[in-house]
């Protein structure tokens, strides 16, 4: 039952990920037909849930930052109200920031939310680092600050305002994390539980952009974090529904297989894998810039200039997790936490090299579910999840044959580092099981090496930068514009929405200059 | 506050200047290499997870006087994927004016796929397994879903023993776990109660008895007849308890209900965990309804639209099969979630216990066509079969 007829849309969203579905509603609000397409037969990407068991797993999100509460909402929550969806989701709020254990340095550290509060908590562990704490939050406040006025228009900033409105965030702009609190300086063992959150974005923190860092923590400790009661997923059905309100149409199971374009190199159409084309001038890929220059264009349509710019670009980690439904409660098996960091050591840039290999990664962010929603699953049961990454290609040295017990292997290595370090026995409770590798990922989203977190903004590819190039970026093909995770704002839920959003609206404007 | 790095402020305000003629000159001086068009991952993942395969039947040949074991090799690949021992797929082909697939589990083992060989084991019950004993022949074509399913052993999970109990063609997934184990992929040992009414409607025998010279135990247990080497009887807790410690195993039940029924209530008073039973899904089938009435069924696929008949008692999955509408389906049994379908307007009626959905899917309205029943005119939104 294929498409015979030959279907145009003014755009053609391309990946129903977190990105793809916010830049699909603006397409949409802006009053232009949209089509939106996905391989999976569900929206969302890693925005899912699955069932095992009596069980409902969150796929993917440990907590949506930067959303705050009803009535003082972070920019998340925002975007969500201008969208349409955030009335569609029931929301619940994570009670605590982290906790944070390494092993070598034997840090056991349970973090709160509130910048006051964390402060406090922070001169408890670590007597005499208030001053250097505050001034922290202090420049991350003018960070954020700074970032609201460079998105306020649209990139194209005012150096002399900037420079007279934000002169600490740009003398500190162009330094790694670990830069900038030696400057502040900042008591090492402050630094050292301060910077765990450093695995959410994938760099290590004498890679890593103060700038990047710095508007995330700032976002979390404030703003809160939140997520929805029924998993991922049920934000991701609600943009669906909300597409569908505005008119849009969504194919499932319908993956795009190449970008079609004319003799001058601009885009005409999208064909799907069974053959099947759609008419547009107009896409935007919620997918790797690898897959649209390496397979998804034309050769004759690729310049020098495309291959150079991303070839001249870094993958980030590669996920691994493991889900468990066990049948005690998070109560009887001694779990007190919701959000747990457990790194070998309190050194990142150490800790990421031993990422590298499967064999000597034992990072783990790991979440008990039911200690941020205890109805999430049965009485007398819960839900938790431990993710980590690689950070090389390591996994795809992982044969056929070897491929479930290498999954094994990890899993094991995860559950026996969650309890040495937490001291609480899971094991005997494991009533379901799920790992999903690096493979998986490839396998559901396509990504290149099972990549989840896009490029690394590491050194020159920075948040920073990006943003200021957001505008040059898009010219390298006009026509197309990126969303999610390997979009100019990087990886993570909140993030992944936010350039969905941008390029959404990009592409409006894209639009109506052509009516005109 | 005042930020300072360097000694003079302006200097943290040259490098931020930087930061953009730096990021144009990294793009700029990439290689100039091709891009890669595959990634070894990725490789892998489709290896393992090819989505729809095309298979020819290879032979086919009657195992017992209803089960008929038939034997495919891909034409679209030169292997199957590796998967694991106790998985299903979907086969599926045209039926007169009908496009029908049904879930069968594999009973070859996972590295028998590696050799492009696939078995399995269908025994005469119904429309498509009918179709398929009587009237398949080598050289016909279908198409066959990859692996499927969570019916398998967890080494993380599991205790080390398990304990397997097939009713009738509910064997095939042990003839697979039980080669597994012997393949040396698999860490479990291995104890198969095996029950039929004669030794003649055992199936796989052969194979099944040369795997107990590798490591299997099997029991078979007869109600109808004794024989010599069979237990007679059914496989109840007393007879469990002469071969195997009950609460140091793992069970895997695969068979009709009424066996299903009966072991549950013997293994009742050893008040096992939940994680210790793991019973496979059957089909859900046609729900009893004296006089079904017969309701119109609204289908978009993408942007068509088709207008069919759907019967009170049949599952929406079936009606469109009927009609010949490639809608995609795996499990049947409402668990799979691969028919995952937006519901638009109508009543409707999901098959007991056989609820799938996640909860979000309740909320937004969307269905499980495959134990899903019409109870008025209705109307979805189906994604295009693969």
């Amino acid at each position: 039952m294929g498409t015979q007829t030959e279907r145009t849309y003014d755009a053609v969203v391309i990946g129903a990920g977190n990105g793809g579905l916010a830049a699909a509603i603006r397409i949409l609000q802006g009053g232009f037909s949209c089509l939106l397409l996905e391989k999976h037969n569900l929206p969302g990407g890693f925005a899912t849930s699955f069932k095992r068991g009596r069980f409902e797993f969150e796929a993917s999100l440990h907590e949506l930052n930067d959303f705050g509460s009803p009535d003082a909402p972070g920019d998340i929550r925002t975007l969500f109200r201008d969208l349409g969806v955030e009335e569609k989701i029931d929301w619940i709020r994570i009670p605590e920031a982290y906790h944070l254990i390494t092993t070598d340095k034997q840090y056991d550290c349970e973090m709160p939310f509130g910048v006051d509060a964390f402060i406090d908590k922070m001169e408890q562990y670590v007597p005499g680092s208030r001053k250097s704490m505050t001034e922290f939050f202090e420049l991350c406040n003018e960070v954020r600050d700074a970032q609201t006025y460079s998105n306020s228009v649209n990139g194209n900033t005012d150096s002399d305002y900037m420079k007279s409105h934000f002169p600490n965030f740009i003398k500190a702009g162009s330094y790694s994390v670990n830069e900038v609190l030696d400057a502040l300086k900042m008591p090492k063992r402050a630094q050292d539980i301060l910077n765990a959150y450093w695995c959410y974005l994938g760099v290590d923190c004498d890679r890593m952009s103060f700038l990047h860092y710095g508007s995330m923590v700032i976002r979390y400790i404030t703003r809160d974090a939140w997520m929805p009661k029924m998993r991922s997923h049920e934000i991701s059905l609600a943009f669906d529904a909300r597409i569908r309100e505005l008119g849009g149409d969504i194919w499932y199971n319908s993956e795009a297989a190449k970008i079609l374009t004319d003799k001058d190199g601009h885009i005409t159409g999208v064909e799907l894998a069974d053959g099947t084309t759609v008419r547009t001038h107009h896409v935007v890929a919620n997918c790797s810039p690898h897959l649209v220059f390496g397979k998804m264009l034309d050769r004759s349509a690729v310049t020098e200039k495309m291959v150079r710019a991303t070839n001249a670009r870094t993958f980030s980690g590669r996920g691994f997790t493991l889900f468990l439904g066990l049948n005690k409660s998070a109560e009887e098996l001694g779990i007190k936490s919701h959000n747990y960091f457990i790194y070998d050591t309190a050194d990142s840039v150490k800790q990421y090299d031993l990422m590298r290999k499967v064999e000597t990664n034992h990072v783990q962010a790991t979440v008990c579910l039911n200690n941020a929603f205890p109805e999430c699953s049965p009485k007398g049961t819960c839900i938790m999840y431990f993710t980590t990454m690689f950070m090389s290609d390591d996994w795809g040295n992982v044969t056929e044959t070897d491929y479930f017990k290498a999954k094994d292997r990890m899993a094991e290595d995860m559950i026996r580092v969650f309890e040495r370090e937490t001291g609480c026995k899971i094991r005997d409770a494991i009533e379901e099981i799920c790992v999903a590798s690096p493979t998986t990922y490839a396998r559901y989203c396509g990504h290149p090496q099972g990549v989840i977190y896009g490029y690394e903004t590491a050194d020159w590819d920075s948040l920073m930068p990006r943003m200021m190039m957001m505008k040059e970026d898009a010219q390298l093909f006009p026509g197309l514009r990126f969303a999610g995770g390997y979009a100019m704002r990087s990886s993570g839920y909140s993030s992944s929405y936010v350039s969905g959003d941008l390029s959404g609206r990009q592409t409006v404007g894209d639009l109506k200059r052509e009516v005109r | 506050m005042k930020f300072k790095k360097q000694i003079f402020g302006f200097m943290d305000m040259l490098r931020f200047k930087k930061l953009v003629p730096n990021r144009r000159e990294a793009l700029a001086n990439g290689p100039a290499d091709p891009l890669p068009t595959e990634y070894r991952t990725n490789v892998l993942a489709h290896r393992l997870h090819p989505g729809r395969m095309e298979v020819e039947l290879v032979d086919a040949v009657m195992v017992t006087p209803t089960i008929r074991k038939l034997t495919f090799r891909r034409t679209d690949a030169d292997a199957f994927p590796f998967f694991r021992a106790g998985q299903y797929v979907s086969l599926q082909s045209p039926v007169g004016d009908s496009l029908v697939s049904r879930p069968y589990s594999i009973a070859s083992s996972p590295r028998e796929a590696l050799e492009n060989k696939l078995v399995l084991g269908v025994e005469d019950a119904g429309f498509f397994s009918g179709y398929l004993c009587r009237d398949a022949k080598p050289g016909d074509r279908f198409v066959m879903s990859e692996p499927s399913g969570e019916f398998h052993y967890e080494t993380l999970r599991d205790k080390k023993h398990i304990v397997c109990i097939a009713g009738g063609s509910g064997i095939t997934p042990f003839v697979s776990m039980a080669k597994s184990m012997a393949e040396g992929d698999e860490p479990y040992e291995m104890t198969l109660f095996y029950g039929a009414r004669t030794a003649q409607q055992l199936a796989f025998r052969d194979e099944l008895d040369a795997l107990s010279a590798k490591g299997l135990k099997v029991v078979y247990v007869l109600s109808d007849e004794t024989c010599d080497g069979c237990e007679h009887g059914f496989v109840s807790a007393a007879l469990m308890e002469k071969y195997v410690d009950i609460r140091e195993s793992s069970f895997f039940l695969c068979g009709p209900q009424a066996m299903y029924d009966f072991v549950l209530k013997e293994l009742a008073p050893y008040d096992l965990p939940r994680k210790a039973v793991r019973k496979d899904a059957g089909s859900c089938g046609n729900r009893e309804v004296s006089d079904p009435r017969t309701f119109r069924l609204t289908v978009h696929v993408r942007d068509k639209v088709c207008e069919i008949s759907a019967q009170e008692n049949e599952t929406l999955l079936t009606a469109m099969e009927r009609a010949g509408i490639d809608a995609p389906n795996k499990c049947r049994a409402g668990g799979c979630g691969y028919c995952h379908s937006k519901w638009v307007r109508g009543e409707y009626v999901v098959a007991d216990g056989r609820d799938g959905r996640r909860e979000a899917d309740r909320k937004f309205g969307f269905i499980h066509p495959c134990v899903t029943y019409p109870a008025s005119d209705i109307e979805l939104i189906v994604p295009v079969g693969e």
